[in-house]
């Protein structure tokens, strides 16, 4: 990753190094580069989005930035969202208090799922089958039969659906993961997930009676809480760099400082089994924001560090090197004990430069759009999404039953 | 030798806030609303906020959706992180027309309107001359004319093309550019706070960008306004103005915090984008406008404009309030100018210099 202050030394070099590694990658690292590469199709395309509420919206404003695109309808039963809607897309988008009223529409070719977790199976569902292309918020749904039943309507249908699990987009994410499937830190068996924050993670709220709907994060009703919320995210990096889904989830949590009434957890922590011993652990708590949101892949040979805005490798001292058979140095004699033997490592880290170190939303709904007009496979399919799905809902099981829970396998 | 030199040339205002925050007990014990105040690091400057609030949830919820939106804007703007749209869009819009949001064009749009009417005394676009000046690595250096020569075909507004049919930017020269949002930047997010606070049902508050641009809201319970108070540079300690702000903003650029020193002259951080060289001779400019994009950008344009000239601007702005401090040793004729501003805050400066202001 390039320095905050020094990147726009590349600016002019950008757009040729796009379609340049486009061509020089392989597999689904190229389908990738060729998904988010800029696009000047301007084919009209009519998204309608189910949820313009604060993640719908920033979501609208992604699609909006890409040619082509108009936001036609929107479905929302909390009215007030309708105008802080219009205010993004600075025009009026037609409204609907039901969902089903937007997916009947002639004038919506694709639609966004961005609602709480507890409706997304229905509605993704419901829009699948309304033969519309879909863009559905993570976690893909709330239920293990919801998901199943999300993966056998995408997969028996033409229609394109895409997971919002947008870090498989992220520039700097794919480049780093590239690397460590190439072997650049060995053999990686650890991957810790933080996401640490410091706030109440409560919306203010108009009047009492909306408190459930608008902090549906807090209750069981609709929510899986900071598993899925948060940790989502992290899950799905863990499934890409293991090349698998877990077998197995443990999990815990408690209400530890929001003692106000909410009903999931304030802070929580899962470990997911993954064939051969491997370890997924994630971490999250909300009254310390110290560590903020990161992921640590660990190695045989090295380190990785991932963050919302860069990639960052360390290595591990070398074990065994070989000895030039002219030396015959003699061992001096000394104390054994070396304090900073077992001290953490504190120095710079190997940056992973690119050259376009986009905004991964940005990208995700570019790439959206791509597979729409052209039919190509997403690249966070359903199945990248039932994995993901997968982990959230055997962990949230976990801690419920507070005992290990078997993770059934991918479809 | 090149020196980097930090000194708050508004510190006045700050202390001035913090004797209100001193009275805020006295003010909660009579009013049902309580003050709060929290800080956060943003857009390379320290924000505050305070405000009036019925009880502590209430207000944590209020400002921790308040600086979430100018974290939001900073993701959306900011020249350092090459993840923001304004980033993209300088990578992008040289190749090719660059569909952007609605939000963001806007932010170009007003960028573009405040250039147009200034004549280029405001440009988004001085980011490679901050950059051959040495100001984006605090390592401040008076680059070769040549050097500057070189630069001159990317930089300039009047490449920057909009079209607001198809929203697009483009850069008509084929260039990338590098758009500094630094001159206007704040002020948008302060709006878009203000505007979120609002919606939240918030009627007291008062925000600050790192000091540079403020806004009130509404009044402090039982008070006339927020108060605020503009420094006067030419006489160290004294204060030139003295304000109750209600339901507007000010915002204040100055060459005292930062610049760097080469052979003993003094080089400003705020340029003249036609000179391509940093201002001579201006101390410090404050706006006080409705608008606080307005009056960030303002506070650039009426420091980079000869007085006259921003007299000429202002004369069908009657809104904006303008105040600016120049080096009387620096050939200025009015060290003191005011335009449309409330009360005669140039009365020191015009002890001295008789007739050197403007009512």
């Amino acid at each position: 990753m390039m320095d905050r202050r020094s990147f726009m030394h590349g600016l002019s070099a950008a757009a040729i190094a796009i379609s340049a590694n486009a061509q020089s990658l392989t597999g689904a690292d190229a389908e990738a580069a060729r998904q988010i590469a800029p696009s000047h199709d301007a084919t009209p395309l009519r998204l309608g989005i189910i949820g313009p509420g604060s993640r719908g919206k920033e979501l609208a404003r992604s699609f909006l930035r890409v040619p082509g695109v108009r936001i036609t309808a929107a479905a929302d039963v909390y009215a007030p969202r309708f105008a802080e809607l219009n205010q993004v897309c600075g025009y009026e988008v037609a409204s609907h208090a039901d969902y089903r009223a937007l997916l009947d529409r002639k004038d919506v070719d694709a639609v966004i799922v961005a609602t709480p977790l507890g409706l997304h199976g229905e509605q993704v569902l419901a829009a699948l089958q309304a033969e519309k292309h879909v863009y559905g918020e993570k976690t893909m749904a709330f239920t293990l039969d919801q998901s199943a039943k999300i993966v056998q309507a995408a997969t028996a249908t033409p229609r394109i659906f895409q997971v919002g699990h947008q870090y498989r987009y992220s520039p700097w994410i794919r480049a780093a993961l590239a690397r460590v499937h190439q072997g650049e830190i060995g053999d990686v068996t650890h991957i810790i997930g933080y996401w640490h924050r410091n706030n109440s993670w409560r919306r203010p709220v108009p009047q009492p009676s909306l408190e459930r709907l608008i902090n549906w994060r807090l209750y069981n009703q609709w929510s899986l809480g900071l598993l899925a919320e948060l940790g989502s995210h992290h899950m799905d990096i863990a499934n890409w760099t293991f090349g698998a889904t877990p077998t197995a989830a443990l999990a815990s949590g408690s209400i530890c400082t929001y003692h106000d009434g909410r009903e999931t957890d304030d802070n929580v922590q899962a470990v997911l089994s993954y064939p051969g011993g491997k370890r997924f652990i994630f971490s999250s708590v909300t009254d310390n924001s110290q560590l903020g949101d990161q992921l640590w892949l660990y190695g045989t040979k090295g380190s990785l560090n991932l963050t919302l805005q860069d990639a960052t490798f360390y290595y591990e001292p070398r074990q065994v090197t070989r000895v030039d058979p002219n030396h015959n140095g003699a061992a001096v004699t000394s104390a054994s004990y070396q304090a900073s033997g077992e001290m953490p490592y504190r120095g710079p880290g190997h940056s992973v430069e690119v050259t376009t170190a986009e905004d991964p939303t940005t990208a995700a709904t570019r790439a959206f759009i791509y597979c729409c007009r052209t039919g190509t496979h997403p690249i966070a399919d359903v199945h990248v999404g039932y994995g993901s799905a997968l982990c959230v809902i055997q962990s949230n099981q976990a801690r419920l039953d507070r005992r290990e829970v078997a993770v059934p396998p991918a479809l | 030798m090149v020196l980097p030199i930090s000194n708050s040339v508004l510190s006045r205002v700050l202390a001035c806030l913090a004797v209100a925050l001193l009275l805020a007990p006295t003010l909660s014990a009579q009013a049902p609303l309580q003050r709060f105040h929290q800080s956060h690091p943003a857009m390379g400057t320290i924000w505050t906020i305070d405000l009036y609030a019925p009880d502590q949830p209430t207000a944590e919820q209020q400002l921790t959706a308040a600086f979430d939106e100018i974290d939001r804007i900073e993701d959306l703007l900011s020249n350092y992180k090459p993840t923001s749209e304004l980033s993209r869009i300088s990578r992008d819009a040289g190749q090719a027309p660059t569909v952007t949001d609605p939000e963001t064009f806007a932010f170009l749009q007003r960028s573009l309107y405040w250039s147009r009417v200034s004549h280029g005394a405001f440009d988004i676009s001085v980011g490679p001359l901050l950059r051959a000046w040495g100001f984006i690595f605090h390592q401040g250096h008076v680059p070769a004319q040549a050097e500057l020569d070189a630069l001159q075909p990317t930089i300039g507004w009047q490449h920057i093309q909009l079209d607001p049919a198809a929203r697009t930017v483009f850069f008509t020269h084929h260039h990338a550019m590098e758009l500094d949002p630094g001159s206007i930047g704040k002020g948008f997010a302060v709006d878009s706070v203000v505007a979120l606070l609002r919606a939240q049902g918030v009627t007291s508050a008062f925000i600050s960008a790192g000091g540079s641009t403020f806004y009130a809201i509404g009044t402090i319970p039982g008070k006339s306004g927020w108060p605020a108070e503009v420094p006067d540079p030419l006489h160290h300690g004294q204060v030139a103005a003295t304000l109750q702000l209600r339901d507007t903003s000010m915002s204040t650029g100055a060459c005292t915090q930062k610049f760097f020193l080469y052979q003993g002259h003094r080089y400003c951080h705020i340029f003249d984008p036609i000179a391509m060289r940093p201002v001579e001779g201006v101390l410090q400019s404050t706006v006080i406008d409705p608008s606080a994009t307005d009056s960030d950008a303002l506070s650039t344009i009426v420091f980079v404009l000869p007085a006259a000239a921003t007299r000429r601007l202002l004369h069908t702005m009657p809104q904006v309030q303008s105040l600016v401090f120049r080096q009387p040793t620096a050939g200025a004729s009015e060290p003191c100018s005011a335009v449309n501003w409330s009360g005669n805050p140039c009365a020191s400066s015009a002890l001295e210099t008789p007739g050197a202001h403007t009512p």
